[in-house]
């Protein structure tokens, strides 16, 4: 009975909805999905009609809901972005995603579609940054492909792989402790874990790792020891250009790679991951002892 | 419902302290809360008749705004002392930073109480009162950030007008709160509870606010009002996304929030 009663009030939305977007394109992506379309759109392109064009039944008539679904996960996802500029002045919080909102004109309650601790914003960065990365190494890869480039030996590729996403922290690096912190709460672990696992697959998949065996695994802990240390390190770094890090990042791949070679390798990589453990502790606490200071 | 608020108004407050054993304020406190506002916010509070909400909701933005200001002062660590002093009294005149709250209510009783509260408690600046119908209300379209109703909803006769009304005038990416009784699904708490509102609740009305008709109107409301899913769903229809509740002490009173997208 609810199904029958919902759809004439839905189309009547939909209908007006649809002539005040007739003259907006965003009608064709939306049906496209394609997130691309969705990362540049002008932003003082009337931003509140995108997400209400496809109103039709946000409780379910089949292919209509999803599209509807994805709408508001895009307008969420742009929100975030734009909170992205906020973040040196305000932190990782909710305010910057108010005032995120309030850029693309919207209310500011609207932050309230997200946690008071900012963790959404962080971890929006963090897979905006590792998607940068793939399509900057993938970009690589087509270049070596075609023969434009060289090939780069495994621990050149690793540094560089690493510096470059490292690199995408610096305009926020001041308030990146604090953004660690929140990452490293028990709520937030599993989807950051999530993601830095996949971020070094992906720099393993690029640098040529084909192995099916035990190594897979040791590859992967090495890798992540060696980013977690260095990114650590970054944050204390006030060398110009951050130089200090980037020796320490040469040194740290450079021991990986001639341990690699010995038996010593189990041990290593257990090492490596306790290090990054370690620091990652230090790193939190000295934070919050930092915070609760300040 | 006009009348019952009519004689109800003066010891509204203290009823609610009884009746609830002052648990009310701190559903209140979560409201807003919930809300998070940051300075700047513009709030419509709708039935809010004596104050409460508008009240914690200044308190809180005040709050918000000093750590706010703590912070650029830090930040102001190399200016002389004549560019910190006349920075800082830029900032003390704006203590609430353009945050604002209209208080609406269909009674003048209550409204009044609001504001005789307001001046005793001290609040001055942020507030104004207007008289409304939360099924009709006097405002344009696309003005408010925010807009609460806190046990307000029930009494409303046709609750689809009031949540169009609310989609109307609140700004795209706005916020709707509701906070309201609802549901017990647990079955001894909800026993417990039948006996503690049909028994007591009239029983204090009789006592304290000599009214015993209006507390049994009360209780009887509560039961009729529509359960969590049910009150989702219209909410939903009337156009907000991302809607969903928060059930307060089992059921006993539910948040539901939803936004205009």
């Amino acid at each position: 009975v609810r199904c029958q009663h919902y759809p004439p009030l839905r189309a009547l939305q939909a209908s007006a909805a649809l002539r005040r977007a007739s003259d907006e394109h965003t009608k064709e992506p939306l049906t496209s999905s394609s997130q691309q379309h969705f990362d540049s759109p002008p932003a003082g392109h009337q931003p509140e009609q995108e997400p209400q064009g496809p109103h039709p039944s946000y409780t379910g008539q089949g292919g209509q809901e999803s599209e509807d679904y994805e709408s508001e996960e895009q307008l969420q996802h742009r929100i975030l972005t734009a909170a992205l500029e906020f973040v040196p002045e305000h932190g990782w919080t909710a305010e910057a995603i108010a005032e995120g909102a309030k850029s693309l004109g919207l209310s500011v309650a609207a932050a309230g579609m997200f946690h008071s601790d900012g963790s959404e914003l962080i971890l929006h960065f963090v897979s905006e940054c590792n998607t940068k990365l793939s399509k900057l190494l993938e970009k690589e890869q087509k270049l070596v492909q075609l023969g434009e480039a060289e090939k780069k030996p495994i621990d050149e590729f690793l540094r560089d792989a690493v510096e470059a996403r490292l690199k995408m922290l610096i305009p926020y690096i001041e308030k990146w402790p604090q953004a660690l912190s929140v990452l490293l709460l028990p709520r937030n672990i599993p989807s950051s874990l999530n993601l830095l696992t996949s971020m070094i697959d992906d720099i393993w998949h690029y640098a040529g790792d084909q192995s099916t065996d035990f190594n897979w695994y040791t590859r992967r802990a090495v890798l992540t020891g060696i980013y977690n240390t260095t990114e650590l390190v970054m944050m204390q770094d006030s060398s110009p250009g951050f130089e200090d890090t980037w020796r320490f990042l040469e040194n740290r791949v450079a021991d990986a790679m001639t341990m690699s070679n010995t038996a010593s390798q189990v041990q290593s990589t257990g090492e490596a991951v306790v290090q990054g453990l370690m620091g990652a502790a230090v790193t939190v606490s000295n934070a919050e002892t930092s915070r609760a200071v300040r | 419902v006009y009348q019952v608020f009519e004689t109800v108004a003066k010891k509204y407050d203290i009823m609610n302290d009884s009746m609830t054993l002052g648990i009310h304020r701190v559903w209140k406190d979560i409201l807003v809360h919930k809300m998070n506002p940051c300075p700047g916010t513009l709030l419509l509070d709708v039935a809010g008749g004596t104050g409460d909400i508008a009240f914690r909701f200044l308190n809180y933005v005040r709050s918000v705004r000093q750590r706010q200001l703590q912070r650029k002062l830090k930040h102001h660590q190399n200016l002389s002392w004549q560019e910190i002093f006349e920075s800082y009294q830029k900032d003390k005149s704006n203590s609430l930073g353009d945050s604002q709250v209209v208080v609406c209510d269909i009674n003048r009783e209550m409204l009044k109480v609001g504001k005789q509260k307001a001046q005793h408690l001290g609040y001055s600046e942020g507030l104004s009162w207007v008289l409304g119908n939360a099924e009709e209300l006097p405002f344009d379209d696309d003005k408010f950030d925010v807009y609460t109703i806190a046990f307000g909803i029930r009494n409303v006769t046709r609750i689809d007008l009031a949540l169009q009304e609310a989609y109307r005038v609140l700004k795209p990416g706005g916020r709707f709160l509701c906070l309201e009784f609802s549901h017990v699904s647990n079955p001894l708490l909800s026993r417990l509870y039948d006996l503690y509102s049909f028994q007591v609740i009239p029983v204090l009305g009789e006592v304290i606010a000599g009214d015993w008709r209006s507390y049994q109107y009360l209780v009887e409301s509560i039961r009729q009002f529509p359960p969590q899913e049910e009150l989702k769903a219209m909410i939903e229809d009337a156009g907000f996304f991302k809607v969903d509740y928060e059930n307060l002490n089992f059921g006993i009173v539910a948040i539901h929030s939803g936004f205009k997208l």
